[in-house]
Parts: C-alpha cells; structure tokens; sequence
C-alpha cells in the first residue's frame, strides 16, 4: 500500500520501451538510456544481493558491480538467449552467490548455516513482497510448490546455497534435492506463464 | 548418466552447482539441445524470483553507478563469423581478445533476415517532394550497402573497430522484423535511405549517389522536432558513392529527418538549405 512512486520495484517485462531495445542502445553508450536501465533493475538487483549476501553495504557493492557490468557488456547480451531480465539477474545472482562463497571458509557462514536451519526464507520472502503484481504472482506460485521444492528452490536462489549445502540443511538425500530443485523450477515456470 | 546429468538443470540455474559440476553439466548443455531450453526457461522462472526480492537502493547508488560509468569503457559486440569474413582487418584489429575470437549465435538470425525482407513490402510513407513515390524493396540494397561498407573497411585500423561495431548494429535495426524503409531524393542529386525499427527504437540512414563535396564540406543529417534541429551524426562517403551507415535514435516527438551540407566537422545547428526534409516513418 505504498503511495509513492517506486520505479525501482516494477520492471514489467514486455511493457513500454523493454529493457531489450534500452539495451541496445546502452551498448551505444547512450547513458539516458542507461538511467532508465537503472530504474528498472536497481531495485530487484540490490533486493537479490540483499537477500543473498545479507550484509547492507556489501549488497550495496554487488549491485554496483552488476550495473555497471550491465553498462560494459550489454553489447554482449543476445536477446535470441533469453530476456534481458533473465541476462542481467543471471549475473546479479552469480555475482552474490560468489561473494557469499568467497566467505565460505569464515565462521560467519557456519552461523549462518546454523542459524538458517529449520527456517525457510519463504516466509521472508512473503514479506518483503509488496503488493506488486509479480510479486503476488511469484508468491502465489511459491504456494503451489510442495514444502521440499519450496525450501529447495528458496534456499538455494534467496539463499545461495549450493545444493549438497541445501541436502545438509533439509537433511535429504543429494539425489533428492537436484531433482526437486528441477521440478520446483518447472512447476514455477508453469505457474508463472514464463515463455520457454 | 546423461539422465542423471539432465536432473542438474534446476540447480544450475539456481546456480546451486559446486564448480566441478557447472563444467560437467555445461558440457552436457552443449551436446543437449533440450537441456539447454530447459536450463533458458528455469533461468527466466529464476529471474521473477529476483522481481520478487525488489528493494530500493539507497538513492546514493544511483550517483556511484552514474559516475562510474563514465569511467568504464564498453566492451564492443562479438562478432559473427560471416562479418569477420568481411572485415578481416577489423577482428585482427581486436588484437588476441579472447572474446572475439569465439563465435557466438548472436547474429546468427542476420541472414535469414535478408531472406524476410524480401516479402515484406516497403514503408508506405509517401515522401515530401518526391515526384515518384518509392515501391521498391530498398533494405536488400541498404544490406548489400552495409557489406560494401564492411568491405571498404579494411585497413583503417582504428576506426575499424568502432566501424565495425556500428555496422553491426545497423545490420540488427535493418534485419528487425518490423524494419521500414523509406526512399527520399535528395534535391542536389542522390537518395537518402532511412530504415526504421521502432523495437529497436533505431533508424540507419544512408544515401547513394551523392555529389562528392569538397575537403571543407560535409553532409550532415538532422532530427527534426517542434523545439527545432539536433544532429544526428555525418554521412560519410565510402565506396561506390555510397554513404556509411548512419545509425541515429530519434525521439518519440522528432517528426523530419533532414540533410543539409555544413563546414568539415558539422554544425550545431543547420546553416544551409535543406537538400532533403523526409518525414519520419510513424513508429
């Protein structure tokens, strides 16, 4: 029930001038267009490194790291590989997983695994969601998933956890976690209408 | 195994893989055409997951990324191999980058695209002073245009690498499955050809036949709006009397596209008489 204007959260795929054409003109070096780019993507770019990295002010530098990558590279983005949502989370996500990783060795991600167990980020993740139609969506999907997709799915991506990490926490087989991480994904994706 | 290698495509594109297995399951992908398409939906799902995470940054963010950008120099597109046949002497002019020397899909749809254009019938927009409208299919000879262009590069190593980039954006705006294109005459004698995208939110101007000007001259082409003219660039000659690609991003409220010949460099402002005033295809 926010008031205000919150450009940040709402990048819609596929409504007005898509991220695809602001693309290509960034790889112009058009930085009007690149304002524009930032407006759709620091929201949900800071908000995945904040959940996965935690720290504010390292997901401050995640985020940073990621757009001015986008900046760099997005002559490199081919729309026939998918979304440009999809390039940039993509890379936004590996960028948080890797400095989580990077930590691994300290005792701060030992508490962290420890602490985390039992508790679902789930429930965080419902949240922070706003009101947003995607949010409602991917919320409302996360619902449809069983309890093991779910905390497979969630512990991983909002996480960054690996998956023999995720099998330690949730005390199930290896086995079991690839597969239900897959068809956790596949039913999402069939909830959401994602195009394949 | 292979059925055991499928089941990792969730945790890849959760990115829940320890590195050994990335490489296993990469080399899989590659053999694996429905794994790939499989791992390119489950990263899309992924990627509504983050939407969900939105948060607002700190308004300083906005200020960091903004300053650093203009610190950052941006990489150029990879190329396909049929371009780097046409301009050797562009992709040698990357030097060894490993980037480019791996060829990537990502023009691989180009010459398909030509194919496209051949049925698809020209811009209806009706030119300002033409006597004889354009009906003729003017993007196969703006492509065949582009290559002469890529061509011609060759040698100029410096540019070439920029040349080469801008070409290839304008081959993307002219393979555009909703590519327009219009005819004009230029009243001092030539044809100006201005290809419209409005997906790609990008025109490419070029003119053929144009009466060569001297050192001191140049043409220079104008977007025009209510407010009044801002350049778009210069059209360069390069072979045949054809002019380099000219790629420009008009505005929703630009409404002319105009050429006028200025002083070497151009101007700020048009000081001669148009030679030619096209009205911009509706996106």
């Amino acid at each position: 029930m926010r008031t205000e204007r919150e450009p940040a959260g709402e990048p819609v795929p596929g409504e007005g001038p898509g991220l695809e054409e602001l693309l290509s003109q960034v790889a112009l070096g058009h930085e009007q267009a690149f304002n524009r780019v930032y407006d759709l993507l620091a929201g949900p770019v800071f908000g995945l490194a904040r959940r996965v990295v935690r720290d504010r002010a390292q997901a401050e530098e995640v985020a940073q790291e990621v757009l001015v990558e986008v900046w760099r590279t997005a002559s490199r983005y081919d729309r026939t590989r998918g979304s440009a949502l999809s390039w940039v989370m993509t890379m936004a996500h590996r960028r948080s997983v890797d400095r989580v990783r990077s930590a691994q060795a300290s005792t701060a991600r030992e508490e962290r695994v420890s602490r985390m167990s039992g508790e679902v980020p789930y429930d965080e993740v419902s949240e922070t969601v706003t009101t947003r139609l995607e949010g409602e969506r991917v919320r409302r999907c996360l619902g449809g998933l069983t309890d093991l997709q779910r905390q497979a799915v969630t512990l991983a991506y909002y996480g960054g956890y690996s998956y023999p990490e995720v099998a330690g926490l949730l005390k199930v087989p290896l086995g079991t976690v690839k597969t239900r991480m897959r068809d956790g994904l596949v039913r999402l994706r069939d909830c959401m209408g994602v195009e394949r | 195994m292979n059925e055991d290698l499928h089941t990792l495509s969730g945790a890849y594109a959760l990115h829940a893989l320890p590195e050994q297995d990335v490489l296993l399951f990469e080399e899989h992908m590659a053999r694996c055409e429905a794994c790939a398409v499989e791992v390119r939906g489950l990263s899309e799902t992924a990627a509504r997951l983050a939407m969900a995470a939105a948060e607002q940054p700190p308004a300083a963010l906005r200020a960091r990324v903004m300053a650093r950008i203009t610190e950052v120099r941006q990489e150029p597109p990879l190329l396909d191999r049929r371009a780097g046949d046409r301009a050797p002497g562009a992709s040698r002019a990357e030097g060894s980058r490993a980037g480019d020397s791996r060829v990537e899909g990502s023009h691989a749809g180009d010459s398909r695209a030509e194919g496209d254009r051949e049925g698809r019938t020209p811009g209806e927009v009706v030119p300002l002073r033409s006597r004889s409208p354009w009906r003729r299919r003017a993007a196969i000879g703006l492509v065949a245009a582009v290559s002469a262009a890529a061509v011609s590069l060759g040698a100029v190593a410096v540019d070439a690498v920029r040349e080469r980039d801008r070409l290839q954006q304008a081959v993307t705006v002219i393979a555009a499955a909703d590519a327009r294109t219009v005819k004009y005459p230029v009243s001092s004698g030539g044809t100006c050809i201005m290809v419209m995208s409005p997906s790609q939110g990008r025109m490419v101007v070029t003119a053929r036949g144009l009466p060569p000007l001297p050192d001191s001259r140049v043409y220079e082409v104008w977007l025009m709006s209510a407010d009044g003219a801002r350049p778009a660039g210069l059209l360069e000659r390069a072979e045949d009397g054809v002019t380099t690609p000219l790629l420009t991003s008009p505005r929703s409220d630009d409404l002319r596209l105009g050429l006028t010949v200025e002083p070497a460099g151009g101007s700020d402002q048009p000081t001669t008489t148009p030679i030619m005033v096209a009205d911009l295809p509706a996106a």
